[in-house]
């Protein structure tokens, strides 16, 4: 495992020495930044605050429903995973890579914890306005619903990045990667909740009720509201490790791709 | 160092490589021929254990290739067809980053670096940006990248393809002074390169082995050509009576001349009493050559001969089936 430290720098420089990270983290902070400007602008309005009751919270309102903050994410993704196999792939510097004294798991993990970083960097600026509110709007934070939401999203985006990675493991075009990684996020974040609504019309409450436990929107929705569900949780970590251990087994058995 | 038992890789219905079987000794430096497509590159991969072999075994520097896949790769350094390299690293840092993950200590990691920097002449481009380096240079990255975690068995897949003449001599140069330290397992098209470095050659041919001789050994199989006046059937049965013919075969004929190529014991060079018997036979000598034969002829009649017999062999195969 002492390979992982050693190939993830690399990886975590190989993004910052293409343009790709700066243009991500420059949009992300930019939507950050929106939103921030109209969750203040909510707040200051006396007669908006009454509509900020029930589920519809600040927090809500500021990252895990704000229609910006996914359409990035489903864009950034991918385009942060498609790169790291489908590029080795296609320059032949896999070659070099899995003839050197290292295990597969090694790569995948280090590459994997590359883009977790870069995730998280993209989360950042969201963190990094809350203060503000302290110390220049005078409100009280209440931790809970933060610390619960954080980690819901942490885990949800290392189940995303991991779903990445696999996909740009199967293929050395890395557009085909990231067209895939986009459809199966959007299935995750998007099309499990129209189903539930469709199967809530349709009166098909089980089906309707196991929908909306896997769509992501809902489960970051319930999150935000302080609601800590540790099956969330586990969900996420355990499609992340199907998806890190399918890529390394198909790094060791695809490798004419 | 290397030695391959039956090793055989087959894509689906095609034998890529066909039960290998050779052994490669310490600080050989040997030359793996083929045409296009022979299997070559698919035996290297599986050397390296980038591929894993179908059938058969492999071991390198002690170590089975699919028992022990890393200390293997520890021990060997692979120069792939088209130098993959990453074009936005810096040389030196590309160099560090590989000595790195090939486990070289961090107390020889520095003076491992400059060594291979100082050896393939990368001086002056070390601060530079890969991808933004000519042909020639890439090269030489890739080369150090191979030599850089100091391996005993040096794998290289077409170390001069595409290099300008001078560069070309150089990387020979280097190959063969590595031959001193490191065994040498190197492919190419380019038959006079084998020549300048190679100890030895193997040459494969739809995945099986059609030649696998000592350069030293190829170069002492010479022959007489011969060319003289007079009955052709007379003359062939005069020069094989001589003592020391081991074979007389026709070559030419043109008029009422005829072109013999003479096999002697050993290659001894009979020149003088060729001529004399010729002369007393009573036929007109018109040449005399001591004929070399070159690895390419070599190359061509073992491509040939092979390719001959396992048309064949399928061809007896289908019979069987039918």
């Amino acid at each position: 495992m002492r390979h992982v430290f050693i190939l993830f720098k690399r990886e975590l420089g190989a993004y910052f020495l293409g343009p790709m990270a700066y243009l991500i983290l420059v949009c992300f902070q930019v939507i950050a930044w929106l939103n921030f400007w109209m969750l203040v602008d909510m707040m200051s309005d006396p007669t908006a605050l009454t509509a900020l009751s029930g589920t519809s919270d600040p927090l809500n309102r500021y990252i895990s429903e704000s229609m910006g903050f996914w359409i990035a994410m489903l864009v950034a993704i991918p385009a942060l995973t498609m790169r790291l196999f489908a590029e080795e792939r296609r320059s032949g510097t896999i070659e070099t890579l899995l003839t050197s004294p290292v295990t597969e798991t090694e790569i995948v993990l280090a590459k994997w914890l590359a883009a977790v970083v870069m995730f998280l960097s993209l989360l950042a600026p969201f963190y990094l306005y809350l203060p503000f509110l302290v110390y220049f709007g005078k409100y009280s934070l209440d931790y809970g619903p933060i610390v619960s939401l954080s980690l819901t999203l942490v885990t949800a985006g290392m189940m995303f990045t991991a779903i990445g990675v696999f996909f740009s493991s199967t293929t050395r075009n890395q557009i085909v990667a990231a067209i895939a990684t986009f459809v199966t996020l959007f299935v995750l974040i998007v099309m499990l909740g129209m189903a539930h609504e469709q199967a809530l019309a349709a009166r098909r409450e089980e089906l309707a009720e196991g929908l909306r436990y896997l769509s992501v929107l809902y489960q970051l929705h319930w999150s935000a509201a302080g609601r800590l569900d540790v099956r969330f949780l586990a969900l996420h970590l355990s499609v992340a490790t199907i998806a890190l251990y399918l890529t390394s087994k198909q790094l060791r058995f695809g490798r004419d791709v | 160092m290397i030695r391959v038992e039956r090793l055989s890789r087959e894509y689906g219905s095609v034998k890529a490589v066909d039960r290998l079987d050779f052994e490669i000794g310490r600080g050989e430096i040997v030359g793996f021929l083929g045409p296009n497509g022979a299997g070559k590159t698919t035996t290297m991969r599986m050397l390296t254990t980038y591929l894993p072999p179908s059938s058969g075994r492999a071991n390198l520097a002690g170590h089975d290739v699919l028992d022990e896949p890393l200390e293997v790769r520890r021990k060997v350094g692979y120069l792939p067809e088209n130098v993959p390299l990453y074009p936005e690293m810096r040389v030196r840092e590309f160099l560090d980053f590989r000595a790195k993950l090939k486990d070289v200590p961090r107390n020889r990691r520095q003076a491992a670096v400059d060594g291979v920097i100082e050896q393939c002449k990368l001086k002056e481009v070390e601060e530079r940006i890969v991808g933004n380096l000519s042909k020639g240079f890439r090269q030489r990255v890739g080369l150090a990248e191979a030599m850089v975690h100091d391996p005993d068995i040096l794998i290289l897949d077409e170390p001069t393809a595409g290099l300008d003449p001078i560069q070309v001599r150089e990387v020979r140069s280097l190959i063969k002074m590595l031959g001193s330290k490191h065994t040498v397992l190197l492919s190419t098209h380019i038959m006079p390169e084998v020549e300048a470095v190679c100890g030895r050659v193997i040459v494969i041919v739809h995945g099986r082995i059609a030649l696998d001789e000592d350069l030293q050994k190829l170069k002492l199989e010479n022959s007489i050509e011969i060319e003289l006046r007079g009955l052709a059937e007379g003359a062939r049965k005069s020069l094989a009576s001589a003592q020391g013919v081991t074979k007389v075969q026709e070559l030419r004929r043109d008029g009422d001349s005829t072109t013999f190529e003479v096999q002697t014991r050993d290659g001894a060079d009979m020149r003088e009493f060729l001529a004399k018997r010729v002369q007393e036979s009573g036929f007109g000598l018109r040449r005399l050559d001591r004929r070399r034969s070159t690895l390419e002829d070599r190359f061509v009649e073992a491509v040939r001969v092979a390719t001959l017999s396992q048309a064949k062999e399928a061809a007896e195969g289908d019979a069987k089936r039918h």
